[in-house]
């Protein structure tokens, strides 16, 4: 664990949350949200998480965070573990790390002002008060594309973009390493949404962040990230620093890829239709967890659980079968061939 | 009228108006909208652009402060039996009027599957309700007695009591050229079979055990589909999906597409798709309305509008989508945000943002017109190629 590129690092992590239920609200079951993640995250990547709701994409970016505490595993960040720390060296770490949530109006105080909202971070932390704090979060709210009019104002008087942005100036005020961002976008139109993925790759640059990229919308986390983790009820089946679409290994990335409409009516009516839906993480299925509805499912599917496997250049795999499996082609590639062919 | 023969519905200068205490929020200026019988027709654009309440106003679901103020809804209903098109116009109708409209000839199916079904009542209960409430069952209700009575004719013992029941059976078939209104227990029984019919239609497994489940027993994907099944109860002419997919998963969202797709050759009706993502629209639709802070910008057939957008919004909004195979450093992006509807521009509403105003622009508010044949566009400086 010494590779200095590594900015964080998280081994065997696993989240359970206790189902309890009867009159002494014992433990009935657990829910295996996160399940044995293995990651390495290098300095100034964006690395996406996709996968669909429940499959713990949202309890990995916090337990990483320590907003959960982990059931095992350790994450280790800038060569220290951090597991189980406490106290004001917790507090130290969060400032490296932050985190953007979904919903821009509920992590946003509607009965606090801009100045004060942004403000808050660098007050806790005893960064900076009164007129320098006002100073330093004019800048922030600069960098973010806002006005100086806009410090005094509250929450509900902003478009949804605009709070979006604010939430993002907010997590840069204590200069961050690590950034988590859990569905940034989904809550906002697709024009305001081409604004703030842009935002955020400028200030990636200008600040030198790693981001964790979150979302359910593969063409958005594409976009946005240099490798990408596909997850399904609680493991990573497939992680790959290539496009994603062009080369996928696993029979689940690829129905997930073929899923996404495709913009041009030319292509319609090819999706891989995957039968059935996500099944209960409570009692998640025995050997591959993607066995059930796989069409490739064989009798070592359902006895063995497939471990995540290099297949070169860092692609890694977790199916008993990758490589050997035959696709087709789904109307994501066939789409990108003839926008290669018209471009060319 | 020879053109309004092929239309099922057609939206002309629809204007809704909300009074609220800031102001008149003027959420529909002038909507042109026709939907062809049999087609499936996509309403895109962003977050209040009116879309939901063009389709609330098709309805007439529009609560105060809102308020209809101008244009027509004309609906033309063809009966299934006589073939008769009969032109009606919503705006005019009375809520009494509507009654036999909404839900039974306009369906609607809404964007969040886990709020909609009542939760309290069986699925099976809940489609019920709309095919009693909007069908005459006389019939079918007589068909569940015969039914039974037959049932009951096997397990008879006595052949006194069997030509009992022949003749009870004999009654109520020469009932059935002219049904008389039906009895209360055997209409709800018909009505229960008809309910698990439209879940069988909808692909879903097992329905007769489903119809005896509570919504909060099925999945995402499966309420949404139970909804759906609910609003072809009726065979409406016109169902409306109102973000149908929105709130599923890709997986899920690409199943209920496919299961749209293969019910609109099965029923017949016509289907208005709102929704914001245009890969929904691409692959369902074959034609689309792009709308823009409560105006029609441009409407043409599916392929011509993705091949040929000629509107600068459609342009925009259709370059600032993250494409999979693409690798770009930066999106295209449009300036700044929608514009606030109790203040909007002057003129063409999209000016503000627009790389191609002038000062025509800023003071006239240009009219939907036809372009090329079949793509219509408001706009007074149209791009791409004519």
């Amino acid at each position: 664990m010494s590779d200095s590129r590594v900015l964080l690092s998280i081994e065997n992590l696993k989240k359970y949350f206790p189902l309890t239920g009867g009159v002494f609200r014992k433990v009935i079951g657990m829910v295996h949200a996160v399940d044995d993640v293995t990651l390495d995250i290098y300095r100034g990547e964006t690395i996406g998480v996709v996968g669909e709701s429940g499959c713990g994409k949202t309890t990995l970016g916090r337990t990483i965070l320590r907003l959960l505490d982990a059931t095992a595993g350790k994450i280790t960040f800038m060569g220290r573990d951090i597991t189980h720390v406490k106290g004001s060296d917790l507090r130290a770490i969060r400032r490296e790390m932050q985190i953007v949530f979904q919903d821009p109006m509920a992590s946003l105080d509607p009965r606090v002002t801009i100045k004060n909202s942004v403000g808050e971070p660098l007050l806790i932390n005893g960064v900076a008060r009164g007129p320098r704090m006002r100073a330093m979060v004019l800048d922030l709210l600069q960098k973010v594309g806002l006005t100086e009019d806009h410090l005094n104002r509250f929450p509900h008087e902003f478009s949804g973009g605009q709070r979006q942005r604010i939430c993002i100036a907010r997590t840069l005020a204590l200069n961050p390493k690590f950034v988590v961002m859990d569905e940034p976008t989904s809550s906002t139109d697709v024009s305001v949404q081409a604004q703030t993925l842009n935002l955020m790759k400028d200030l990636q640059d200008e600040f030198g962040l790693t981001y964790m990229f979150i979302s359910h919308n593969l063409s958005v986390v594409k976009h946005m990230s240099d490798r990408l983790a596909v997850m399904y009820l609680g493991k990573i089946v497939e992680l790959t620093p290539e496009d994603i679409f062009r080369k996928p290994l696993h029979p689940y990335t690829f129905a997930l890829v073929s899923a996404v409409p495709v913009p041009d009516p030319r292509f319609s009516g090819r999706a891989v239709i995957l039968s059935g839906e996500v099944p209960s993480p409570i009692n998640p299925p025995t050997g591959c967890r993607f066995h059930p509805r796989c069409i490739f499912a064989q009798e070592i599917c359902s006895s063995e659980e497939p471990l995540l496997r290099d297949m070169g250049d860092g692609h890694l795999v977790a199916c008993h079968f990758a490589g050997e499996l035959d696709f087709g082609r789904s109307a994501q590639m066939e789409y990108a061939r003839a926008a290669e062919a018209e471009a060319s | 009228m020879s053109q309004s023969q092929d239309l099922v519905l057609s939206i002309k200068g629809l204007t809704t108006n909300f009074y609220t205490y800031e102001g008149v929020v003027k959420a529909l200026d002038g909507i042109e909208l026709s939907l062809k019988r049999g087609d499936t027709m996509g309403v895109v654009g962003e977050t209040g652009c009116g879309k939901s309440v063009t389709a609330k106003c098709v309805l007439r679901l529009i609560e105060p402060p809102g308020r209809i103020d101008g244009g027509q809804i004309l609906f033309y209903d063809r009966d299934p039996k006589t073939g008769e098109t009969q032109e009606t116009d919503i705006v005019q109708l009375t809520p009494l009027e509507m009654l036999s409209i909404r839900g039974n000839r306009i369906a609607i199916v809404f964007q969040d599957p886990a709020t909609y079904p009542n939760p309290v009542f069986r699925i099976g209960a809940q489609i019920a309700e709309v095919v009693t409430l909007h069908q005459d069952l006389g019939r079918e209700a007589l068909e569940v007695r015969i039914k039974e009575l037959e049932e009951s004719l096997k397990n008879s013992p006595s052949p006194e009591h069997q030509a009992k029941i022949r003749e009870q059976i004999e009654h109520y078939v020469s009932m059935l050229e002219n049904p008389p209104k039906p009895d209360r227990k055997y209409a709800r029984k018909a009505a229960w079979a008809k309910a698990v019919d439209m879940l069988r239609l909808v692909r879903m497994p097992s329905p007769d055990q489903i119809a005896n489940q509570y919504p909060h027993e099925l999945s995402g994907g499966m309420r949404q589909r139970a909804l759906i099944a609910m609003a072809l109860a009726c065979n409406p002419s016109i169902l409306i999906c109102d973000e149908a997919t929105t709130a599923l998963d890709v997986t899920v969202q690409a199943q209920v597409l496919n299961l749209l797709n293969i019910l609109k050759k099965e029923i017949g009706a016509s289907i208005l798709i709102i929704t914001h993502d245009l890969g929904v629209v691409a692959e369902t639709c074959n034609s689309v309305t792009v709308m823009y802070a409560g105006t029609t910008v441009e409407s043409a057939g599916t392929k011509q509008l993705f091949e040929n957008p000629v509107h600068p919004y459609t342009i925009g909004l259709l370059t600032a989508i993250p494409k999979l195979h693409e690798n770009k450093e930066r999106l295209d992006q449009i300036p700044g945000t929608v514009p606030n509807l109790i203040n909007p521009p002057t003129g063409c509403r999209f000016h503000p943002r627009c790389a191609f105003a002038t000062d025509i622009c800023v003071s006239d508010r240009p009219s939907l017109e036809e372009v090329l044949p079949g793509h219509y566009v408001a706009c007074h400086h149209p791009q791409g190629n004519l």
